[in-house]
């Protein structure tokens, strides 16, 4: 493989020689993204914490998100089942256009690059319409003691939905924690859309064909690829256990 | 100060030959369907987990963090190319965050049991916990808590 390709020590680093056999900006991206994998894995974390602590009054996933676009039916894991085929497949394309890079090929570049970028569109705007349906609730609603300031008392309500002080599935702490992880993912998804969008318009711009590497390219796929990765472990705490 | 990030020297690293190249995109369509059949198998499980009485249980619970780290493993070394850096930057990459999260996964569960005693936690709002165990013994989701609506409104 290309990569066992040995770098003259003249043309590394300024120590003598490149730590790890890795560019200076992919070091940097993976250094970066384990901080970040870190603040995942804390949520993520703490999340385990307040549902095993309220276990048995935690809400089941197949009983909270059972829509599906124009249909009708209780469909438990349909949609979701959707939006982890959504961002898996701009993965693949994502590291298509990678590959591509690797041969030089930019023509291969942007019409993969496209791709991850509409796959990532497509996944937010999933995610907007999951929230919508979770934040306006079914028509029944359900019944809570809600705290009446004026009156210095719970009172009876019927609720709709989900916020942050109510929640008509089961314990807030479920909003809380999925308002938070699915939004700070989500938060990730965009900002990783617009990243490999600036790429994008530099490959169209023929910048790293100039420059003779689309290492770019490679630096925000692992990116991308991270934020897929964080997705298959939302995936599985929010909606599967 | 000019911002610049193409040193000459790492060109090297990010070429490979057409040749190369189609065994590298056969490699990946394979993770890909691999990854596509884990998925729509844990999706089965999952739909069919409620109606089998399989849901909460151990057994099921292994099976599907075992899958997530499967699926993981396989974006991290295929798609991130990790599997290809060398040794001690996987081990720099891999081991201070594994110990890092095996500790707060310890720590999390240990304090969650901990917390879950009845007096450790906040009291809960009746008509919720009745919602709970409806839904939990198969009632219908939603409406149908006026009966149990005085009960909570007495317990405040």
């Amino acid at each position: 493989m290309a990569h066992s390709v040995e770098i003259d020590q003249k043309e590394a680093w300024s120590g003598g020689q490149s730590p790890f056999r890795i560019s200076y900006g992919k070091i940097f991206m993976w250094f970066f993204l384990i901080s970040d994998a870190l603040t995942f894995g804390g949520l993520l974390c703490a999340y385990g914490f307040i549902r095993h602590k309220y276990a048995e009054v935690w809400p089941k996933a197949e009983n909270v998100f059972t829509h599906f676009p124009f249909v009708e039916q209780h469909l438990p894991l349909a949609y979701v089942g959707l939006m982890t085929f959504i961002l898996i497949m701009s993965s693949v394309t994502m590291v298509l256009a990678v590959e591509a890079g690797h041969r030089n090929d930019k023509k291969g570049v942007i019409i993969w690059m496209l791709w991850t970028i509409i796959g990532g569109l497509a996944f937010v705007g999933s995610q907007a319409w999951e929230w919508y349906h979770f934040i306006v609730g079914t028509s029944e609603g359900a019944m809570r003691n809600v705290w009446d300031q004026e009156q210095g008392k719970y009172v009876l309500e019927r609720i709709y939905g989900a916020n942050m002080t109510v929640n008509e599935y089961g314990v807030p702490q479920f909003a809380n924690f999925f308002f938070f992880i699915t939004g700070f993912h989500g938060t990730h998804v965009f900002s990783g859309v617009v990243i490999n969008f600036v790429i994008f318009m530099n490959v169209l711009k023929g910048t790293y064909e100039r420059r003779g590497h689309y290492e770019m390219v490679e630096k925000v796929g692992l990116y991308w690829h991270f934020v897929d990765l964080v997705w298959v472990f939302v995936f599985t705490f929010f909606y599967l256990l | 100060m000019e911002f610049h990030d193409d040193y000459p020297q790492y060109e090297l690293m990010a070429h490979h030959s057409e040749e190369e190249g189609k065994k590298a995109r056969r490699k990946l369509w394979n993770v890909f369907w691999i990854m596509l059949v884990i998925t729509i198998f844990e999706l089965i499980i999952g739909f069919l987990a409620p109606g089998q009485g399989w849901s909460g249980t151990t057994w099921l619970k292994v099976l599907f963090i075992t899958l997530t780290i499967a699926k993981a493993g396989y974006i991290v070394i295929q798609f991130m190319h990790l599997g290809h850096e060398v040794k001690f930057f996987k081990y720099a990459i891999l081991v201070p965050y594994t110990i890092f999260m095996a500790y707060t996964i310890f720590i999390c569960l240990n304090e969650g049991t901990y917390s879950s005693r009845p007096e450790n936690r906040t009291k809960l709002d009746p008509i919720l916990v009745k919602q709970q165990e409806d839904l939990r013994s198969g009632a219908h989701h939603g409406g149908g808590h006026e009966n149990s609506a005085e009960h909570g409104a007495e317990h405040h």
